[in-house]
């Protein structure tokens, strides 16, 4: 079946199995008559004999294959391939004639028909000497490769055939399809644009299929030998399993077209692949390769089994005649001219092993199936390791207990001799006490106090008050100055419309915040009134001592902004709105003993023109320290939606996050407050304001001021920096300030719902009166007399008399009522439940 | 016939399900099934690798083999198969300049690596070999190979300095086609992180006494996000730096500060009571060891608490011999008697009884359950034994005192010699005769505890008042001291603690301070029963064997006094006011100090005295 790889030139010996035995090919150039005389071909079989451990002579027989002296004949190669004809299996061995001249060579392939007659099956004529691959497979086809094409011939082909597509790289096979399809693969030439570049050619059909479902194209270039197990078509796909040797010293499993398995073998230039059924031991890949080594692979677990050196060739066929195939390894005998069959090996590599003239040379151990051993032993060790875990843990349950054991044994018995059991302080508490660790916690008591006991004045004065325009809300900011101490809990702002226009001044609806600014300079306006969870931090030392000389040496100073939406008080064009401040005043000041009151002051005017609203965007050059840029820094955090978010991660520390903000695109620093980072991108509509404040490594709070999809969006892109088992939570706000929220929200509804139930049941009454208003004048008569219109007119003027009068006093239904009342005193329950949480809380 | 799915494709498809697998498996609470699985993905891995790295390497897959390659290599780099890593990566290297087609010649990983950055810069691979290289630096770094870390500190700064815009192009990929991105099992970014403050950590480990330089890398380190426990070494490391320069207030701070970050880094505890005793702040001290034990005690300090729930653990890279020496903590045991013993020698003395009791507990039910490999940090145990008996009778609890000596005893002597012979210290070092000196010294050893065990009981029955007792166990121990002879005449026994030799030394002074104690004892004995010749006799010998014990010399005094030799006495007292009797050391076995145990003389009677005879 294989070609003896003859490094000797002067043996030519081929040997293939059939049947179970053994059959050596000789091309026969009898010294004794000549080499003129005439040349022919000897073959002899053997067959194994157990009890000899050795190959015995069964047949042998011989050939002429050319009478012409001058001719030489070589074989080339022989196999078993099946004979489509006869349906047989049969040994084919084609030699080769070149004729005197060299210029052509003619090929014959003969047939092994019984034991001891070879007969010519195909004979042809080529202009070269075939030096590449050649094989013979069923048919009887002859199929080699010759200058990056691959040519067959067979009895049906009538002539030698060559496949006509241009590929380069070309290997080829034979699909173990029911009819015998053989194939040729390579790398088509030049590539086509939607097709795959591993070409693939049937010769029979002589139809061309994509060749990547046999072996995807990056092997084909590296494959050295291949061959298919299965190939099945469903469905007009092609599906099949292969095995291919790559120079890579590797042996690959593909599955349609995929890499299944790998497996590395020692040895690169692998020749041929054969396949060994050893039963119930599953089956073998043998390898045979270039310098006489042979591997041998499981195909169940892909693992290499075994590997042999000096190998003369090897075959696999059921050489003991006992139902599965063995591998027969016939060693090369060094140079001493005996039987060609003296030195071997048969072996299936579980079980079955008989050797000659090895010697010492044992057939090296089989090595195990290495997966299965290897599953075993993990699952062994991890129950053993199971095992020890419980085994420890009960260890140190054990010790636990004993030494509780101890520890009561000790009480009891200082108990019984009346000594007093000394705990110290520390197990007392069961805690464990640091030496000096009571330094700490008394940081940032002055920080508090300085927020919170402000010195008393009678009245706030007002540094500066200023209004900004921003996306139709107007902010209204007022500045206090540092001595009016004031606490800055009650402290609100209000909008008042003009007196002029109204009778009374109405109140504008606003949104109010208050903001610190702290001590010594303006740097660091700290938001106060929305969110008391804010930490303060000091204000950073050195950022402030450059400050120092153009700023006032204030202690403190207060901010407080109000914001309102700007187009429903330019309905007339031009306003001129009263800023007026609420604080409470402290108690003490006007009635010691009582509760604070709150005091009302009105510190200036806003008027605005809708002609001229001076709308720039705020806060264009962060880098500027002014006034005007705090103003609109304050007036950004009024306007812009707060979020404070606590990141905490509790194994892994955050690093510098400050700094990954800041190399973040288009965060700029604020110089007037360089705590908060601005991020004004031209392409985002509205600006962001961040601000981070780290606790500890562990722990931090990140202040968000931006619409909620760009925070959603910066989230996103911050947790991708985060460590995986972080938390980000919402911080929680003081629950005085919750209670207090909620109580302003009940309210609110309460008097909403007031409002709309209201207006709701006047609204339906008017438009009962429209409809019937509507009927009336329907049905007053468009001519008639003087009189009639007199009468109509006076009925028409009497009904609105009542009405008016019914509208005074407003009739509603009673139902509707009814309804009414009980939703408002539902929402009213609400509010007064909100309104005792909030006296209980104070 | 359609086209199947291009290796690519399936490849990446089957990295993403072992590297999603991987991440998922890796909140596994049970550490060994941990273990188990970690061996099957990189196996998984490496069988992927093989198939890819079975064909030539191409420029379209180099993506996707890099990142397998990166996968494989930490999950082998998670089992501390360092070897197999580098070769990896060795081989990987070659294979990218292989498409490059450079050819650098040399397997030298750190031209490799040069030259294969340099072949992918500009390109999407540059990212991918930069994690390559880091887990390179990990390989090295496990391997403490410093010098080729430092080698690469300019690329890893790169790859720093990458790391955020690495991120977001990923990202901006992620978006672009989602399945076809190769996923890697660990963020390269967090690997980064990690390997930089353990080289942080290692390098200050390894150059502690540079001073700034070091501290300042070690507090940048402290900074930069890591795990909490990294983060603690950082401040233990800047502890112990600003120990070294003397600046032992600032390395308790960082110390308290390591114990802050991770309660479990028991290691700075210990560090701090060492600059504690150092500092001779006693009472912190004492405070420190006491809290250190009790931590010891918990079951989750001891464990290893690293590796949980992470792919790769911080402690492969923390392999220095000088870090590890630094991190150690002795075992509870040997805390708890340094514990005692500080106790006993700071006057807290009924603190040290317990914690000497709870010691001597903890031994024996140690010693039943056959574990000893503890005890081997810790004096012999006759030793422990003999200072809870000391402690114990300075908590006046003599009778308990007594059975602790009485185990020393019966444990001892059978085996004590008949005599010990003593060469020269300076002649035994030069003759070098190892054997019989250590035979002999084995023979001291027992002796002075069988010595000192007699001299506790008869502290102890002095205290009892039982004098005719103690006269008879301070004989014993007198008996037995004098057995000790020295071979060379012309050496007397006038060696005080002798430094050139310290254990010998030690030994000689202890049996010099056991001597003058025994003689004093059984002097101030007699003096009780009126045997004042005898009391006279043994005071005087007393103090010719230990000039500074003081009790002794008071109690000669008063002998004299009472024999009527007022002036004498006058002139012995007058020379003992100046130094009263000196605290504990640590120097010396507290059993071989005076302990103040046995009846003391008035100091204001004796003033009385000396007034009395002043007129006269």
């Amino acid at each position: 079946m294989e070609k003896l790889s003859s490094d000797d030139s002067n043996r030519n010996v081929h040997g293939l199995s059939h049947g179970g035995k053994i059959l050596l090919f000789t091309c026969k150039r009898d010294p004794a008559v000549s080499v003129r005389e005439r040349s022919g071909l000897t073959f002899r079989s053997f067959y194994f004999e157990r009890e000899g451990n050795a190959f015995l002579n069964a047949t042998e027989g011989a050939t002429v294959i050319s009478r012409k002296p001058s001719a030489h004949v070589d074989i080339v190669t022989c196999k078993c391939a099946v004979d489509v004809q006869k349906r047989v299996k049969t040994a084919f061995v084609l030699v080769t004639k070149m004729s005197e001249k060299g210029s052509s060579f003619k090929y014959s392939l003969l047939a092994l028909r019984s034991s001891h007659r070879l007969e010519p099956c195909i004979e042809f004529k080529l202009p070269y000497q075939m030096k590449g691959k050649v094989s013979i497979l069923q048919g009887p086809t002859v199929m080699w490769s010759h200058d990056n094409s691959v040519s067959y011939t067979s009895p049906e082909a009538e002539g030698v055939r060559k496949i006509p597509i241009q590929m380069s790289k070309c290997l080829f096979g034979e699909l173990p399809i029911q009819k015998g399809q053989l194939f040729a693969l390579g790398l088509s030439e030049p590539l086509l644009a939607n097709h795959s570049p591993t070409l693939g050619y049937l010769c029979e059909g002589g139809q061309a299929f994509d060749g990547s479902l046999v072996l995807p194209h990056p092997y084909i270039c590296i494959t050295q030998c291949m061959r298919v197990l299965t190939a099945d078509r469903v469905d007009d796909v092609l599906r099949c399993t292969v095995v291919a040797a790559t120079s890579n010293q590797q042996l690959v499993l593909f599955e349609n077209g995929t890499v299944k398995d790998t497996c590395e073998v020692p040895f690169g230039q692998a020749e041929d692949i054969q396949m060994a059924d050893t039963g119930r031991n599953g089956c073998l890949f043998v390898v045979s390769f270039n310098q006489g080594h042979v591997c041998a692979v499981w195909k169940e677990t892909f693992q290499m089994a075994s590997c042999w050196s000096d190998v003369d060739s090897a075959h696999v066929d059921d050489f003991l005649g006992c139902g599965t195939e063995q591998i027969l390894l016939i060693f090369r005998n060094n140079g001493i001219s005996s039987g060609p069959l003296e030195k071997f090996i048969i072996t299936d590599l579980c079980g079955i092993s008989y050797s000659c003239g090895q010697g010492s040379e044992a057939p090296k151990a089989s090595l195990p199936p290495q997966e299965n051993s290897l599953l075993t032993l993990q699952a062994l060790e991890s129950r053993l390791q199971s095992g020890l875990i419980v085994l420890q843990e009960l260890e140190r349950e054990v010790r636990v207990k004993d030494r509780v054991l101890q520890q009561s044994i000790q009480v009891l018995t200082d108990v019984l001799s009346g000594r007093e059991t000394v705990l110290s302080q520390p197990e007392q508490e069961g805690l464990v006490a640091l030496w000096d660790s009571d330094e700490e916690s008394n940081d940032e008591t002055p920080d508090d106090k300085l927020h919170e006991t402000p010195a008393l004045s009678s009245r706030p004065k007002i540094d500066k008050l200023w209004h900004r325009i921003t996306e139709e809300q107007l902010v209204v900011g007022l500045i206090l100055t540092a001595d009016s101490a004031i606490p800055a809990s009650g402290v609100s702002l209000s909008l008042l419309t003009e007196p002029g226009q109204n009778s009374t001044p109405a109140v504008i609806q606003t949104r109010s915040q208050v903001f610190w600014l702290p001590a010594r300079g303006p740097s660091t306006p700290t938001l106060s009134s929305p969110s008391p969870g804010f930490a303060f931090s000091e204000p950073a030392a050195k950022r402030s001592r450059q400050h120092i000389a153009s700023d006032d040496f204030s202690a403190g100073r207060l901010a407080v902004t109000a914001v309102t939406k700007l187009a429903p008080l330019l309905t007339s064009g031009c306003v001129k709105c009263r800023a007026m401040l609420h604080y409470a005043e402290k108690a003490e000041a006007v009635f010691p003993g009582s509760g604070p009151t709150t005091a009302v002051l009105h510190c200036g005017e806003v008027s605005l023109d809708i002609r001229n609203l001076c709308q720039k965007p705020l806060l264009q050059n962060p880098q500027i320290k002014t006034d005007e840029v705090r103003e609109d820094l304050l007036s950004l955090l009024t306007v812009l939606d707060n979020w404070v978010l606590r990141i905490d991660s509790p194994d892994y520390s955050l690093g510098d996050i400050d700094g990954w903000i800041k190399r973040r695109e288009g965060f700029k620093k604020i110089d007037v407050s360089p705590e908060y980072l601005l991020l004004d991108s031209p392409g985002s509509s509205a600006p962001m304001l961040l601000r981070w404040h780290q606790i500890n490594p562990f722990q931090g709070d990140l202040s968000i001021h931006s619409s909620q999809l760009q925070m959603l969006q910066f989230l996103d892109s911050m947790l991708s920096y985060l460590p995986d088992s972080c938390f980000i939570q919402p911080v929680k706000r003081a629950r005085s300030q919750s209670t207090a929220q909620k109580l302003a929200c009940a309210l609110e509804k309460e008097v909403l719902s007031l409002r709309e139930g209201l207006s709701s049941l006047l609204c339906v009454k008017d438009e009962e009166e429209r409809k019937e208003r509507r009927a009336g004048h329907g049905e007053t008569p468009d001519s008639g007399s003087a009189e009639d219109l007199v009468r109509c007119c006076r009925e028409a003027w009497q009904q609105n008399v009542e009405k008016s009068r019914l509208r005074l006093n407003p009739v509603v239904d009673a139902g509707r009522y009814r309804e009414m009342v009980q939703s408002i005193s539902q929402v009213k329950m609400d509010s007064d439940l909100a309104a005792l949480c909030q006296l209980n809380q104070s | 016939m359609i086209q199947s799915a291009s290796l690519l494709e399936s490849w990446t498809q089957e990295n993403n399900q072992l590297a999603s697998g991987c991440k998922d498996g890796q909140n596994e609470p049970n550490r060994e099934h941990n273990l188990f699985r970690q061996r099957r993905w990189s196996s998984d891995f490496h069988k992927l690798l093989r198939k890819i790295q079975g064909i030539p390497p191409h420029l379209d897959r180099a993506q996707l083999e890099l990142s397998v390659v990166y996968n494989t290599c930490v999950c082998f780099t998670a089992q501390s198969q360092f070897d197999e890593a580098e070769l990896l990566l060795t081989q990987t290297a070659q294979r990218l300049l292989q498409i490059a087609g450079d050819d650098p010649g040399t397997s030298d990983p750190s031209v490799l690596w040069r030259t294969a950055l340099k072949s992918v810069t500009g390109t999407a691979l540059h990212r991918r070999v930069l994690s390559l290289l880091c887990l390179q630096w990990g390989v090295w770094l496990a391997k403490s190979r410093l010098t080729a870390v430092q080698d690469f500190q300019e690329e890893m700064s790169l790859l720093e300095a990458q790391s955020g815009a690495v991120w977001n192009d990923c990202r901006a990929e992620t978006k672009e086609k989602i399945s076809n991105i190769p996923i890697l099992v660990l963020d390269p970014r967090r690997l980064v992180d990690l390997l930089k403050i353990c080289t942080a950590i290692v390098q200050g480990a390894e150059r502690l006494t540079e001073g700034w330089s070091v501290l300042s890398a070690l507090q940048a380190a402290s900074a930069s996000p890591a795990p909490r426990a990294l983060i603690a070494y950082t401040h233990l490391l800047s502890g112990s730096c600003l120990a070294h320069m003397n600046r032992p207030q600032m390395a308790l701070q960082c110390y308290r500060k390591a114990l802050e970050t991770d309660p479990r880094c028991v290691c700075a505890l210990y560090q701090s009571a060492l600059i504690y005793s150092r500092l001779e702040n006693s009472q912190a001290e004492i405070q420190a060891l006491r809290i250190l034990h009790s931590m010891l005690l918990l079951p989750s300090t001891t464990e290893p608490a690293m590796a949980a729930g992470r792919l790769l653990s911080p402690s492969l890279f923390l392999c220095s011999q000088s870090l590890s020496s630094l991190l150690s903590v002795p075992s509870a045991l040997s805390v708890l008697h340094s514990l005692a013993l500080k106790c006993v020698i700071h006057s807290r003395v009924s603190e040290g009884v317990e914690c000497y009791l709870d010691l001597l507990a903890a031994l024996q039910s140690e010693d039943q359950h056959g574990v000893h490999a503890v005890v081997s940090t810790l004096p012999k145990l006759p030793r422990l034994y003999l200072e809870a008996g000391a402690a114990l009778l300075m908590a006046r609890r003599p009778a308990d005192c007594m059975a602790l000596c009485d185990e020393v005893i019966g444990s001892t002597l059978d085996l004590l010699p008949e005599k010990v012979l003593l060469e020269d210290p300076v002649a035994r070092r030069v003759a070098g005769s190892g054997e019989v000196t250590e035979e002999a010294e084995n023979g001291l050893v027992r002796l002075l505890w069988t010595a000192a065990a007699y001299l506790l009981q008869g502290h102890c029955y002095s205290q009892l008042k039982d004098w005719k007792q103690a006269v008879t166990h301070y004989t014993r121990c007198i008996n037995l001291l004098v057995k000790v002879h020295y071979k060379d005449t012309g050496f007397s026994l006038q060696i005080p603690c002798a430094d050139k030799d310290p254990e010998q030394g030690v030994d000689l002074c202890v049996l010099q301070r056991l001597k003058g104690l025994s003689l004093a004892g059984r002097g101030i004995s007699f003096a009780q029963i009126d045997r004042l010749r005898e009391a006279l006799r043994d005071l005087q010998l007393s103090r010719q064997a230990h000039p500074e014990g003081v009790s002794a010399r008071r109690w000669y005094g008063e002998v004299l006094w009472r024999l009527d030799r007022k002036q004498e006495a006058a002139a012995c007292w007058e020379q003992t006011w100046s130094n009263p009797i000196p605290s504990l050391s640590e120097a010396l076995p507290v059993y071989a100090q005076e302990l103040q145990s046995g009846p003391l003389l008035d100091s204001a009677e004796l003033h009385q005295k000396l007034q009395e005879l002043g007129p006269t």
